[in-house]
């Protein structure tokens, strides 16, 4: 079944076409929202929370894009609200700490390893990931689209909603941030 | 010998962003489809009650309700106060011919005499 038949099935209240969706594309949802929030509990959390947005907002994609931009757009958008609202938690935890309300330790999370990196390359791969988190969002985007879901600048522009210059532009912009910040890095553990 | 400091960073730095390459896509638990099906049933359970209590809070309903409940208020004190009246004066209709009845004179009789 092509994907357009998937989607006006669905659109009609299919469960069968809504299941084979979630079979196709539950590995490409998963994997963009992991790299964004680095946490796989809230990755699969925020998985979830796009099929289920899918499911109930089928009527309103139009085809002017491809499904997977549609897709990728929910993913990240739902994954950068999710990293909002921890900050906002983690503010208010340290707001209240000050005035002696709650005991909540709050404690840092360990370097995160994302599963799918090779063996070899896990303990890079780690240090990376913490830096790729201080990077401003437009960037952290467009380099986790890129690298870790290997879109092309291209396609990376569509899921943006902006040029394909601009990808390359922000592209450049946080592979310097990350040089930067890695050098800090790799200069603390010395 | 002696490696520089500067060159052995600047290789951590490379080895460092260039780990991503060949990375498999992470996958989530299996049975995510029945986890998502779970979830969309909560919703819509949870969206009944969620209609329902969105309608109360528009505002033309919430003070149209408010109007309505003190309107009702109104009428059962108004009512209340009536049926309090009417057993006030049921009394002193029924003291007035208490009193009428064991102080009549017998008029006829008096004309006789």
């Amino acid at each position: 079944m092509n994907e357009w038949t998937l989607i006006e099935k669905l659109k009609q209240g299919d469960e069968s076409a809504f299941k084979t969706i979630v079979e196709t594309w539950q590995n490409m949802v998963y994997n963009t929202a992991i790299g964004i929030v680095q946490n796989a509990e809230d990755a699969e959390d925020i998985t979830q929370e796009v099929f289920v947005q899918v499911y109930q907002s089928i009527s309103s994609f139009k085809g002017d894009s491809k499904f997977s931009t549609w897709l990728y757009r929910i993913t990240v958008t739902k994954s950068l609200d999710h990293e909002r609202r921890k900050k906002r938690k983690k503010r208010f935890a340290f707001v209240r700490s000050l005035f002696g309300e709650g005991s909540e330790v709050i404690v840092n999370p360990p370097d995160f390893n994302h599963p799918g990196v090779v063996l070899d390359k896990k303990e890079d791969a780690a240090a990376l990931f913490n830096v790729i988190g201080q990077l401003p969002d437009n960037q952290r985007i467009a380099f986790t689209l890129h690298k870790l879901e290997g879109l092309s600048y291209q396609e990376v522009s569509e899921v943006m909603k902006t040029t394909v210059s601009s990808v390359e532009s922000l592209m450049h912009r946080a592979k310097t941030n990350l040089r930067k910040k890695l050098e800090e890095y790799f200069r603390d553990q010395a | 010998m002696c490696m520089k400091p500067g060159n052995d960073i600047n290789q951590k730095i490379e080895g460092a962003l260039n780990s991503l390459n060949g990375v498999q896509r992470a996958e989530p638990q299996p049975w995510l489809y029945a986890r998502i099906m779970k979830r969309l049933s909560r919703e819509e359970d949870r969206s009944v009650w969620g209609s329902i209590s969105s309608f109360l809070a528009r505002p033309t309903v919430a003070i149209a309700g408010l109007c309505l409940i003190l309107v009702l208020n109104g009428v059962l004190l108004f009512k209340e106060e009536m049926e309090a009246d009417i057993i006030l004066t049921e009394q002193a209709v029924d003291s007035e011919s208490l009193m009428a009845s064991s102080s009549s004179f017998d008029y006829e009789n008096l004309v006789q005499q």
